[in-house]
């Protein structure tokens, strides 16, 4: 099997480059990282510097989404011996024997880390993605909930909790997160037209105007959400046909759909363009 | 008095103005290090958290609740919000299940978002409102007896007062009986005795000093020197222990949360909500979207 580096031509720092780039922009493209990773480690461990322990938690983390226990265990142990007592590898370990399914396991350990520090946030959300992963939804639900009650300002955890209400069919609690998000990042166009989707779900004429609002608010920002474009004229050809709108409101929706029609087929056009010129 | 400009020896640049340029900014250093060797983690309470980040939602609300619908029309004029509880998401279960049950409209239970009265009403109601209901125990901390408290004003005299206190004295012992520099202003007569230590003339103008005084503009000076060296907020930088309060964003919390929220609730009460999505559509409108870019990179596939 040729390695990463003859396969691709690289040299160890880029590798090591574009493993710190998968890491801050949050990839989870595991494989990539098993491949690039294990052979950084196996090859370049000793150049790598202080870089290494960070490289091993990744790669440890890869390589339990790709089942390779063998070399999970191994970057454990570097860590464990590089920093015994450490939260954040007893949180690493924890989340090996979840990946082995031994669930009571791992929540002793993180229950001895809360013990041990009660605001360490990274416990509390592994035990919740216990649940979620165990298809417990109504008990991850509660406890997110308490977990939110304390730290109100955990977007990740906004965000999980939306997605766990919009399994549920909750639409009502999901939007009321999907808000919190809205309110610390105003200029995010994905949050806006999330919140305009789940609002579109909801139904009911008050529901579609809102939703037809986001949509337009996540059109502003960020001109080429084809996704927001749709879901505009969606909105707005729902409410034009609804029989309880007023003949001023009808002509307004009206009037939004075909605006938003003629810029999908602009949309279309240009690529249809491209494609001839290919 | 302008008078013939005094010609100091040329080995006072060298023997006693570089000297203490160097002394300062390696004392200085060598402080930096010892802060942090010294220094010591303070463990945070949960509940210190949890404060900060209810105060930042707080103020992030006020400043971007525009973004969220506020209410609709027809809920503000059947207009009975009652909602009793302290958790968001309970709070908003409430509002939903009331708007079900509602008796006398008969129509649809409207899942309208109050979404910026409620948060606001959840704050500062006058019963049930966060900041009025909740009333953190503050313990104020003894300065005497609290042991943390002592141990981290010692440490701070140590590394900061201490050093300057005896390398002042050893210099103004060391370089003492003649005037080293010459200030570029003119200054009365006043600061004669306070920076001419050792010189005994009379008509000599105040705009000499002496190296104590060389000594103590060096501590001052040479902070943009530190910044460079030892990158942002270094503990050599004695200006900052001079200032008594830092607001932070989130993590420091004030010593007195009770105040914090106190001030919040008022902040709160004042806003208004003004939607900013009044008119988006229009402005939408009116202009044709700009798809540039979009479909013109291609994909990458491989890792590299």
């Amino acid at each position: 099997m040729a390695s990463v580096s003859e396969l691709y031509d690289v040299t160890w720092e880029e590798m090591r480059d574009k493993l710190r780039k998968w890491r801050d922009e949050n990839y989870r493209n595991s494989e990539q990282i098993v491949d690039v990773g294990e052979e950084l480690l196996n090859e370049h461990a000793s150049k790598l510097g202080d870089d290494i322990w960070i490289i091993y938690e990744q790669v440890m983390i890869a390589a339990l989404d790709c089942s390779r226990d063998d070399l999970a265990v191994s970057c454990l142990q570097e860590l464990k011996r590089q920093f015994p007592g450490s939260h954040r590898v007893k949180r690493l370990a924890g989340m090996r024997l979840e990946a082995l399914e031994r669930y009571e396991d791992a929540t002793k350990l993180y229950d001895s880390i809360l013990q041990d520090d009660p605001t360490n946030t990274a416990a509390r959300k592994r035990k919740m993605a216990m649940l979620k992963a165990q298809g417990k939804s109504p008990e991850a639900i509660r406890d997110l909930n308490e977990y939110l009650e304390q730290f109100v300002g955990d977007q990740e955890a906004w965000h999980e909790l939306s997605e766990l209400y919009i399994n549920e069919h909750d639409y009502a609690k999901a939007a009321f997160c999907l808000e919190e998000l809205m309110m610390t990042n105003p200029h995010n166009h994905l949050y806006c037209e999330q919140y305009a989707e789940v609002k579109y779900t909801q139904g009911g004429l008050d529901n579609l105007e809102l939703s037809r609002k986001y949509f337009a608010q996540a059109l502003k920002l960020n001109n080429r959400n084809m996704r927001a474009l749709f879901g505009f004229y969606m909105s707005a050809s729902h409410i034009a046909a609804s029989p309880k709108v007023s003949a001023k409101v009808k002509k307004d929706n009206v009037r939004y759909a075909a605006w938003a029609a003629s810029q999908i087929n602009r949309a279309y056009q240009s690529i249809i363009r491209k494609c001839d010129r290919l | 008095m302008a008078g013939p400009e005094l010609f100091l020896d040329s080995s006072i640049r060298i023997w006693v103005v570089l000297p203490i340029v160097f002394i300062t900014f390696l004392v200085g250093v060598i402080r930096h290090y010892v802060t942090q060797l010294l220094h010591s983690d303070k463990k945070v309470e949960l509940e210190q958290v949890s404060d900060s980040q209810v105060l930042l939602r707080s103020r992030i609300l006020r400043e971007n609740g525009k973004y969220l619908p506020k209410q609709s029309k027809r809920d503000l004029e059947e207009g009975r919000l009652s909602l009793h509880s302290a958790t968001p998401c309970h709070t908003l279960w409430m509002v939903l299940n009331w708007s079900q049950f509602h008796p006398t409209t008969g129509q649809q239970p409207k899942h309208s978002s109050k979404a910026f009265a409620m948060r606001k009403h959840y704050f500062n109601n006058a019963e049930s409102g966060f900041f009025k209901k909740v009333k953190r125990k503050v313990i104020p901390k003894n300065p005497m007896t609290d042991t943390s408290m002592v141990t981290d004003m010692m440490k701070g005299n140590l590394t900061n007062v201490l050093p300057m206190i005896l390398i002042g004295g050893w210099i103004n012992w060391a370089f003492s009986g003649f005037v080293t520099t010459k200030v570029p202003f003119p200054l009365t007569l006043r600061f004669k005795p306070m920076l001419q230590r050792g010189i005994e003339l009379l008509s000599l103008d105040a705009s000499w000093v002496s190296s104590a005084s060389w000594y103590f503009l060096n501590v001052f000076g040479l902070r943009s020197m530190y910044n460079l060296l030892l990158g942002h907020n270094n503990a050599a930088d004695q200006s900052s222990i001079m200032q008594d309060h830092m607001t932070g964003a989130a993590m420091p919390v004030p010593p007195d949360p009770n105040k914090a929220f106190k001030s919040e609730w008022e902040a709160l009460e004042i806003v208004n909500h003004h939607w900013a999505l009044e008119s988006v559509e229009e402005e939408l409108i009116c202009r044709d979207l700009n798809f540039g870019g979009m479909f013109s990179r291609e994909l990458k596939t491989t890792m590299f």
